[in-house]
This record gives structure tokens, sequence and C-alpha cells, in this order.
């Protein structure tokens, strides 16, 4: 109260503030002042789930849905998109991103106006295997846009962690930190270490050591290296999963065919898991079960809590 | 004419020398060259014949070199003076850094030219025995694996020490330019000192290694003497002895210098920059009779013959040749090479496999795998792990000392197992969750404890291959926590049944 009444806020107009403001919310959501605020665009959902059809039309749906590319790649950006092509795996394996879906996602970027399109990893096996097994060079190249691997130390660069509870500092690939519009790309896999890999796992794919990450305190370093650059967009390959031997495979795979586009990277990552069966439980997994997307959360780099998450579905065809 | 042929040669050597240098460049991903990489190793009698008496049996891979040698035979010794890579460097270096010393009257090298024939007959009887020199005496070997281990490395450091430099004066997007890795070998500083010291020997003469120890030369040597392409001098010949001080290879005698000692010929022409042009080259019919060759004695033949046959078995003996010492050390070989024994009897170290390598897994040895092993591949974990879908270093070794595997086989060949030291893993050591191994393995060989909840690992030895993979990214410090042990033999590994979805 004290603070209150410093400020210049008179009654009347926090009372007109604040009827507008229901007032406005109410036009699109009936329960939507309750959440905090923290909306992106007055009226899209948080999370958009797209099914049925193929990956460039889930793309396609779920994006419209979003409010188009537009809202994140303005005219001359660059952008860099950050997929999962860590093992030398065939598409089919779905140990990585699925190319037809890669080749969509950088043509829409081109389309939104985007001046230049990187696609960047950090493999686990060797780059070149990677990049030519999976098929995700070729349709990268074909979309007119760049393939780059994090092999060489050069390309890094150190930075401090100041929100990090564990990890203070790491060397993190300039292009991705420095670039104006970051798409983070991940195909959801079961993980033996981790439970499961996500969009916050895949951004493990930006540091130089990740074997360190593995030695301090893995659920943890996940959460600290996203509070360095959140991504300006989310996009799940959910077309084919790995439900065992992740994440390198080859394993079980399942077809769920489904595209998830969010700006929240822990909504979409709790959102995820449930495509999962927790072999303990028998049931799907909760967020909750998944330590970095807790860790995350308490590092207040989304919501977790779904019933908090405006999610829309939407249809491919 | 005269000085179009010098130059042509001079152009030909040169251009062979790049020509190889392309060659090791392109033993890289993605391997997808119409020559064979290591196409110069083919082409090498030397390599052909030892190969062939050491390991008695034919190597397919080698037939060029059979038919280098019988055009050496038809036309006279023209390898060593216009395609040899290693004859180029050493005339290079002769010309623009060690320069012969001058002497009053010229060296008499009757007894020097012994030696090539003693260092041969020597190779041959140890090769017989299956110790075989071609690491240490072939030239192409000498030089590829030069290359390869003492030049490439330096010349990778230098790049990325240049890149920044470069990228001043490029637009920062696209051209985002990466380090590429900096290729290590261990014993590199060992075969660049063993190559200056070679080049340096031309102080004392032009050639000298070519002159007075190259096995391959000496093969030529005894194979040319009955040569179609043939040195004659005119009746114009006003022994200036030009041509004398000109030869490279010091074919021409002083006291004689209208004969020459046709077998030692290397056709390199230079002899024909005559002041009276009373020199020339053409098609001729063969004469057995020359100047006079090294005159060696029985004595001299038969105890280099005896010295190599007893020194091969010497080594054959040593400890690290048999199967006592090799058990469980690590030792690993590449995936597909012979069983050792067999493997030390024909690889050339040469170096091929060491560059093809995308990991820089293979290191060349020095005394680990004991005397006959000297240079030959050996996988190390720690500094590179063997990729899964790669069969790269058995489609370029050119004896097949690596066998060329399908992919399907070679992903499954058992090199070694790996092991746990629980002393040191962190999962068991700090209960941290870890699982680099397991989450790397491309075998499901690393499997999780599902005994409890701590997350450790296991190997289940029947799926692993000893790839490697696993030690190279454990994230312990220093020695990993997971090494791979060789078997000793290599087999395969049944893979695990497919899943059913």
């Amino acid at each position: 109260m004290k603070d209150l009444s410093k400020s210049k806020l008179t009654r009347r107009h926090f009372l007109r503030g604040a009827a507008a403001s229901i007032a406005a919310a109410n036009l699109f959501s009936p329960y939507s002042w309750l959440r905090p605020s923290k909306a992106f665009g007055a009226g899209e959902p948080d999370l958009i789930i797209a099914e049925k059809g193929k990956p460039t039309q889930l793309l396609k749906a779920a994006m419209d849905a979003f409010g188009g590319m537009g809202r994140v790649v303005k005219k001359g950006q660059r952008v860099v998109i950050k997929a999962n092509i860590a093992w030398a795996r065939t598409p089919e394996q779905a140990c990585t991103n699925n190319p037809e879906l890669l080749y969509a996602l950088i043509k829409m970027c081109y389309e939104a106006g985007a001046k230049r399109v990187a696609v960047w990893d950090h493999t686990c096996d060797n780059y070149q295997f990677c990049f030519s097994r999976s098929g995700l060079k070729k349709v990268t190249q074909d979309a007119g846009a760049d393939i780059f691997s994090g092999h060489g130390r050069n390309v890094y660069k150190t930075v401090d962690i100041p929100k990090g509870k564990a990890l203070k500092t790491a060397e993190y690939i300039k292009d991705v930190f420095e670039t104006d519009v970051l798409i983070n790309f991940p195909i959801p896999k079961q993980h033996f270490a981790t439970e499961l890999t996500l969009g916050l796992k895949n951004m493990m794919g930006v540091v130089w050591d990740m074997e360190l990450l593995h030695k301090i305190d893995l659920h943890q370093c996940i959460a600290d290296i996203n509070t360095l650059r959140k991504p300006d967009l989310v996009v799940v390959d959910a077309i084919r999963i790995l439900t065992t031997n992740g994440p390198k495979g080859p394993g079980k795979t399942e077809d769920p065919n489904q595209v998830m586009v969010s700006t929240d990277i822990v909504a979409v990552d709790a959102y995820g898991t449930a495509l999962f069966k927790n072999p303990k439980t028998g049931n799907p997994y909760k967020p909750s079960e998944v330590r970095f997307i807790k860790n995350a959360y308490d590092l207040g780099l989304g919501e977790i809590n779904l019933s908090k998450v405006r999610i829309k579905k939407v249809q491919g065809a | 004419m005269k000085l179009s042929w010098r130059s042509l040669r001079v152009w030909v050597q040169s251009l062979s020398f790049l020509f190889l240098l392309y060659l090791i460049l392109q033993a890289a991903f993605p391997l997808e060259t119409r020559l064979p990489v290591d196409l110069y190793l083919r082409l090498s009698p030397f390599i052909g014949i030892i190969s062939l008496i050491s390991q008695k049996e034919f190597i397919l891979r080698m037939l060029p070199a059979f038919g280098v040698l019988l055009f050496v035979i038809v036309l006279g010794n023209f390898f060593c003076g216009w395609f040899c890579p290693m004859g180029a460097a050493i005339d290079f270096f002769d010309r623009v850094l060690f320069r012969e010393k001058k002497r009053k009257r010229p060296l008499d090298d009757r007894p020097l030219r012994k030696i090539r024939y003693g260092v041969f007959v020597f190779a041959l009887a140890a090769g017989l025995m299956g110790w075989q020199l071609m690491f240490l005496l072939d030239p192409i070997s000498l030089i590829t694996r030069t290359l390869v281990i003492a030049f490439f490395p330096p010349a990778v450091y230098i790049y990325n020490q240049l890149l920044p430099l470069v990228q001043k004066f490029l637009p920062e997007n696209p051209f985002i330019l990466t380090s590429a890795p900096l290729p290590l070998f261990q014993i590199n500083i060992l075969i660049f000192l063993f190559f200056v010291g070679i080049l340096s020997l031309g102080v004392i003469r032009r050639r000298f290694w070519c002159r007075y120890l190259c096995p391959l030369g000496t093969l030529f040597s005894l194979t040319s003497r009955l040569r179609l392409f043939r040195r004659s001098v005119s009746a114009d010949c006003v022994h200036c002895l030009k041509c004398v001080k000109e030869c490279p290879v010091g074919a021409i005698p002083e006291e004689k210098p209208e004969s020459y000692r046709q077998h030692d010929c290397i056709t390199c022409l230079r002899c024909t920059d005559c002041p009276p042009k009373a020199v020339s080259f053409g098609l001729e019919r063969p004469k057995w009779e020359a100047a006079p060759a090294p005159s060696l004695s029985r004595r001299y033949v038969v105890g280099s013959l005896a010295l190599g046959l007893f020194s091969a078995l010497t080594v054959k003996t040593n400890p690290l040749q048999t199967g006592t010492a090799r058990k469980n050390s690590r030792m690993i070989r590449p995936p597909g090479a012979l069983p050792e024994e067999q493997f030390v009897r024909v690889c050339t170290g040469c170096g091929e496999c060491l560059k093809v390598c995308p990991n820089n897994a293979l290191q060349a040895t020095f005394l680990e795998a004991g005397l006959a092993g000297f240079y030959t591949p050996r996988l190390v974990p720690r500094i590179g792990y063997c990729e899964e879908h790669c069969n790269f270093c058995g489609r370029v070794c050119p004896t097949e000392a690596i066998r060329p595997l399908p992919m399907e086989e070679k992903r499954l060949v058992q090199m070694g197992i790996a092991h746990i030291d629980k002393t040191r893993c962190i999962a068991f050591e700090k209960d941290k969750i870890c699982m680099v191994c397991n989450e790397q393995c491309s075998y499901h060989a690393i499997i999780g404890d599902d005994r409890d909840d701590k997350k450790r690992p296991i190997v289940k030895d029947e799926l692993c291959t000893g790839c490697g993979i696993c030690e190279n990214k454990c994230p312990v410090e220093g020695e990993s926590a997971i090494i791979v042990y060789t078997t000793g033999v290599q087999k395969k590994v049944t893979p695990e049944p497919p899943e059913k979805a």
C-alpha cells in the first residue's frame, strides 16, 4: 500500500484501466483474466497443436493459427533454426528431424521475409555422417538455407549465465546467440538420462562441452542454458517420435503425426511429455516428472501448468 | 628440343607430386573419387612383391604395381625420374636446399652402390619370413606417411590460424567458416625427422636415397637390364663430362661417358643436354652388356640374406609379436583388420587410413605393436572413436591389411569390449545422472541398470564392438572411466533383434 500511495495512480485511473483490460480480455476468452498477464498477442493461443495431414500441411495449419510466421520473422532478419541432427541416423528411425518439415519451415521463414536462414546443431556423431544420413543437409540446401555444425571451436563464444544455478559460464554458438530470430526445432524422444528430450533439452546442442553438463548436474544445466537465449518460436516435430532406446536409437517409434507451435518453451515441453508413457507408472508422463522442465519453470522460463496455457488444436488436412 | 624434354620431365614430376597431394586430400569424407586415393601405393612393385611373398597370397588391389614393373622391364626405369613423388621431393630439395658438396674429383661410390642391393636382399629375406620392411623402405609409403602424419596437421593448424584473418574480409553471414578439427598423430616428430634425414643426405650426393638405399629403385635396376628405350652417344662426343656431372644417379662412368649403366639410368634425359648434341634416347635393340655394375660378392649377398632371415626370426620371437603379450592389451586394430600376425605382414604403414578416418581415431604405432608392427594403425578411442557408418579405412588400404568390408558387416565387427571402471565412473562414485556412454552407444551395448533408480551403466559384452565412442565422450577428467580393451581376435557381434514396433 505504501508503494501504491507514492505513485501517481489515482483510484479513477485504476478503475478505468482495470475495467477496460478485463473487458478487452473477455472479448476473446472467458477466463483469461485469471492467467498471469503475459499474453504475447491479445488473442492468439499460447500453444497450437496441428494434427492429421502431411508435415507441410501440419506446419501451415499450426502457423496460420499462430498468426503466421510474420509474427516472429520480420523482413531482412537472420533466422537460425536449432534442429536436432545429433546422430547419424536415417529419418525413418526418428532420431533426427523430419526432412520434409524442416524444408517447409525454412521456406516459411523465407516467405516471411527472412534474409538468410541457417540450420545449426552441434552433433554428437561425426557431423558429416549426421548431415548426410539424416537427409537434412540436402533439404536445407534445397530450401536455400545454410547448414552448420558446431564441430569447430571458433564458432563459439564464452558467455556468462547470470541466472544459472549450476552452470555459470558456457561456450555458446555465436550465431545462435546473436541471431535476430531463433527457432527451436526439437524432435521429442525418449532419453535414458533425462527421461525425455524436448525443446529445452534441444538447446544443449549449442554448447561446446556437452559432456561437461552431464558431469555437473544435467537437469539443472539444461534449464540454465535456456536462460541465455529464449527461442522466439518453438516448433516441435512430433511427426514420428522415438519411444525407446533414446536419444540415439534405433528403437521403437510412434507416429503421433503432430506439429506443436508455441513461444513458451516450458509449456510446449510440458505438453510434449504426454506423448510418452512413463515406464514406472504406466501412465503418460506428467510435466513435473521430467526434472529439467520443472527446473526451467522454477527459473521462470515459462508455464508448466497446462491449465493456465491456452491450447488450440487445429487440423492439417 | 633438348630443353623441352628436360622441362617436360620437371613438369610431369611436379604434377605427379601434386597429384599425390590431391589424392591424399581426397582421402576424406565422402570418399567418392573415381580413382582410388591409394593409387600411388598400388603402383609400387616393391609393395606388390614384398606383400606377395610375406603374405603368400596375391592381393588383387596391388595388380597395377605389376603393370608398372612390366613397363619398366620393357622400356627401362622411367618411374623414379618421372613419376616417383619421393623422387620429386628429393629433386626439389636437392635443388633449393641441399647443395651437393663441391669436390675436386667425383666421389668414388663403388662401395656405396652396393648398399641398396644388400638392403633389397635383406628386405626380401625378411619378407619371406613374414617381417616386411615396407614401412621403413618403400618410398611411396614413406612419402604418403610423411605427408599425412607430418605435414597435414601443420597445414590444418595454419588454416585454423588464418581463419580469423580471412573472415575479416568476408561478410559475417552466410560465410561462417568453421575451423577444421586438428588431426593429431602421436609419432609425427619421428616421421618428420626421418624425412628430413633422408632429404639432407642430398648434401653428400644428389638423390642419395635413390642411388644408395631405395629398394624400389633397386628392384627397377634389377629389372631394367633389357630395356628398349636406350641412350646412345654418337662419335661427336668430346669427353667434356658434362653428362657425368649432370646425371642425378651417377649412371654414366667418368672413364667412358659413351657407355652408361643402363640399369641405374632413371631416364631423366638430363644427359641429352649435351654441348655437341652427341647424346640421344630412342627405342633400340636391348643389350645385356653395359658399363660395369657394382660387383656383388657371393659373400655379400648370402650375408645380407642370412642377416635378413635371422633378424626376421628375432623380431618374430619378440613377446610383442606373440599372442601372450597381445592378450587384453589396448592395441585395438581398425575394423576389418586381418588377424594380427597377417596384419603386420602386409600393412605398409602408409598412413592412408589415418588420413581418411573422419574422427582421427587411428594412430600410427611406434613400438607398441613390436618391431614388426612399426607405424601400423591402431584405434585410440580417447583421441577419436570409430564411426558406426564408416568403412573408409578398409576402402583405402592398398594391401587389404584392413579388409574392405561392406558397411553392414563393418558395423558389427568387434574390435574390443568396453569395461567400466567403477571407481572412477561418476554414476557409481558420485551418484550423478550421467549416462553419456549409454546415449552415445550405437549398439545398445551400454544399458542402464534397472535394478535401482540411480541410472548406472552396464556393458553388454555380446553387443559391444569396441568402437570406443563411450571412452571418447566420457566426461571424467584424464583417463576415461570406460575403457576399451581388445579381445585379441576380431569377430562379428550379433545385432540386437529388431524390436517389434
